[in-house]
């Protein structure tokens, strides 16, 4: 495909901000990422979780049973697709075989919303399979910015963007995460996916106080929180999603729910894939704090 | 080049060949040194994609054993980057590679293994297409039957392999023993497909995988039997025709068959 026909005429349009007016994403509760794990379970019993998330490349497939099985969930349940291979911030070509294939995803699906993450993962025709950090320079944020609105034009919908979790920092950084993701948010009219748990292990890595990248994120621009489990490594913290969420990051889930109100929220489990029960009560546990903390039923903020 | 760009080839060279260039532009942290944390990309980068290969060739792994399919592992990851954005894709060149890189090409079974795997893994979420009935091909009048064209399921496919790869295959699949491996006097004939959502293989004799693979060139059914007469008794030869095709049609491995064309 000829790349360069596909990119804005000049220059000057790929850096002047069009952010993308869409209404807000509607509250759809509290949910789960959907696991093949499940599957049967899912199936056979209709569960009572409010929404699945469902990660994009599982299902970017020609046929099969994930596909036929997605189908099924659609039919069931509200899906939101949740993508790791965007590669929103690389400063290789925009690949428009991926976007197009995600296109078609979300034509089959009709999610709610397509979400991925403010990250890059491959340049130079590699793809590390890997969320991978960027400084947060002007630099960078006019890249992002113009990235963001390609994609959104190409896929005609507001995307929604996660922060991640990182474990170095660039010493040509001129803002915060918060800061960036703030001003990516408002130049490209992009949503914001506010991970609580990626916020705690950054905020852990990088030895900043998580409650002041919470309250640098603009109130009215978060369409959904993310609850995962992470790994200490004393020094350090990864983010394995592969433990229950830990009291600290319940803690912060608190203080988010206090800043943004009711927010669409789910847990993310990736590997170490305990029952479905289990993760049931913890999806109950994310209900019980924001209905014991904000009146319940729908929101629009 | 952007500074941006620039600095992304940096930190990815960091990571694929473990240069430390980008190390310069990197922070220590309160409480880590900035190449620990790097490190955790360097790791991750790895063992992800190690991961991934042993969820795509279960059985090659148990086969190996968790040392050496590592070790296999990670010399592929090195040998063959990933260029594709979704991991479903990665493991794809295996065979090839296990073919064609010592000292696993000093054992044939490895890349047949991987292949009959990654054909079963490419059947599972392979396109979906009808399905020829025998109800279906009940519709045809007896002299349209030598006319017929037969097109397969989209995922339906011919593998060869030249070790009694899928035995192993079969034993470690039922958590048995594996036999030794063997190479065969002459090449084992797999047909590889999907029935509803499961992905299936069976061994053919020589007689019914040339007719499959003269049948899948879109052969008429008429020649195929005329085929077939030369492997065999020719007065059975439209017998065991139409009994291979109606072992196809029950399996589900035809989309389409017509006259047209």
């Amino acid at each position: 495909m000829n790349v360069a026909s596909r990119l804005p005429n000049s220059s000057a349009a790929a850096l002047a901000d069009r952010p993308m007016e869409q209404a807000k994403p509607p509250f759809l509760g509290f949910g789960l990422g959907l696991r093949h794990q499940h599957y049967d379970e899912i199936l056979a019993g209709n569960p009572p979780i409010d929404w699945f998330e469902v990660i994009s490349e599982n299902y970017m497939l020609p046929g099969g049973q994930p596909l036929r099985v997605l189908d099924q969930i659609c039919e069931r349940y509200p899906v939101v697709m949740h993508g790791v291979s965007l590669s929103i911030a690389s400063t290789a070509p925009p690949n428009f075989d991926y976007l197009q294939a995600l296109k078609a995803l979300a034509r089959r699906v009709e999610p709610k919303w397509v979400s991925d993450h403010l990250c890059w993962t491959g340049v130079h025709g590699k793809n590390l399979h890997d969320l991978l950090p960027i400084p947060y320079t002007e630099e960078a944020l006019d890249h992002v910015v113009s990235r963001v609105q390609l994609v959104q034009d190409f896929l005609g919908r507001a995307i929604v963007l996660e922060n991640v979790s990182t474990y170095v920092q660039f010493n040509n950084s001129e803002m915060t995460e918060w800061e960036f993701l703030a001003e990516l948010s408002r130049r490209s009219g992009c949503w914001l996916l506010f991970d609580v748990n990626n916020v705690y292990v950054s905020a852990f890595n990088h030895g900043y106080d998580p409650h002041t990248f919470l309250n640098g994120i603009p109130r009215d621009r978060v369409v959904q929180f993310h609850m995962a489990g992470h790994s200490h490594m004393g020094t350090h913290i990864i983010d394995t999603h592969d433990h229950p969420v830990c009291e600290d990051v319940w803690d912060l889930y608190v203080a988010a729910l206090k800043r943004f109100g009711r927010v669409s929220t789910m847990i993310e489990r990736d590997d170490n894939i305990p029952p479905l029960a289990e993760l049931l009560v913890e999806v109950s546990r994310t209900r019980e704090i924001a209905d014991g903390l904000l009146a319940p039923g729908p929101h629009a903020g | 080049m952007s500074d941006f760009a620039r600095q992304q080839g940096d930190f990815q060279r960091g990571i694929l060949s473990g240069d430390d260039t980008v190390l310069a532009e990197i922070l220590d942290s309160p409480k880590e040194k900035r190449e620990t944390l790097f490190g955790v990309y360097r790791y991750a980068y790895g063992s992800r994609l190690v991961e991934a290969m042993r969820n795509d060739h279960e059985l090659l792994h148990a086969y190996l054993g968790d040392e050496m399919f590592d070790e296999m592992g990670h010399a592929y990851v090195k040998a063959r980057p990933s260029e594709h954005p979704n991991l479903r894709w990665f493991s794809q060149a295996l065979p090839e590679f296990l073919k064609s890189t010592a000292p696993y090409s000093d054992h044939p079974v490895l890349s047949d293994l991987a292949a009959l795997e990654r054909a079963l893994n490419d059947a599972f979420d392979g396109k979906d297409g009808p399905v020829v009935t025998l109800a279906g091909m009940a519709g045809f009048a007896p002299e349209a039957w030598a006319d017929l064209r037969f097109k397969p399921h989209p995922t339906a496919g011919r593998l060869d392999v030249s070790t009694n790869a899928s035995a192993i295959w079969m034993a470690l699949k039922n958590d048995g023993t594996p036999p030794d491996a063997l190479l065969l006097e002459e090449p084992s004939r797999l047909l590889i497909w999907r029935q509803d959502t499961t992905p299936v293989f069976r061994e053919l004799a020589a007689e019914e995988a040339m007719m499959w693979d003269e049948a899948a060139n879109e052969i008429p059914f008429g020649v195929l039997c005329t085929m077939l007469a030369t492997y065999d008794d020719p007065d059975g030869a439209a017998a065991r025709g139409a009994g291979y095709l109606h072992g196809w049609v029950t399996a589900g491995l035809l989309t389409d068959a017509s006259t047209g064309g």
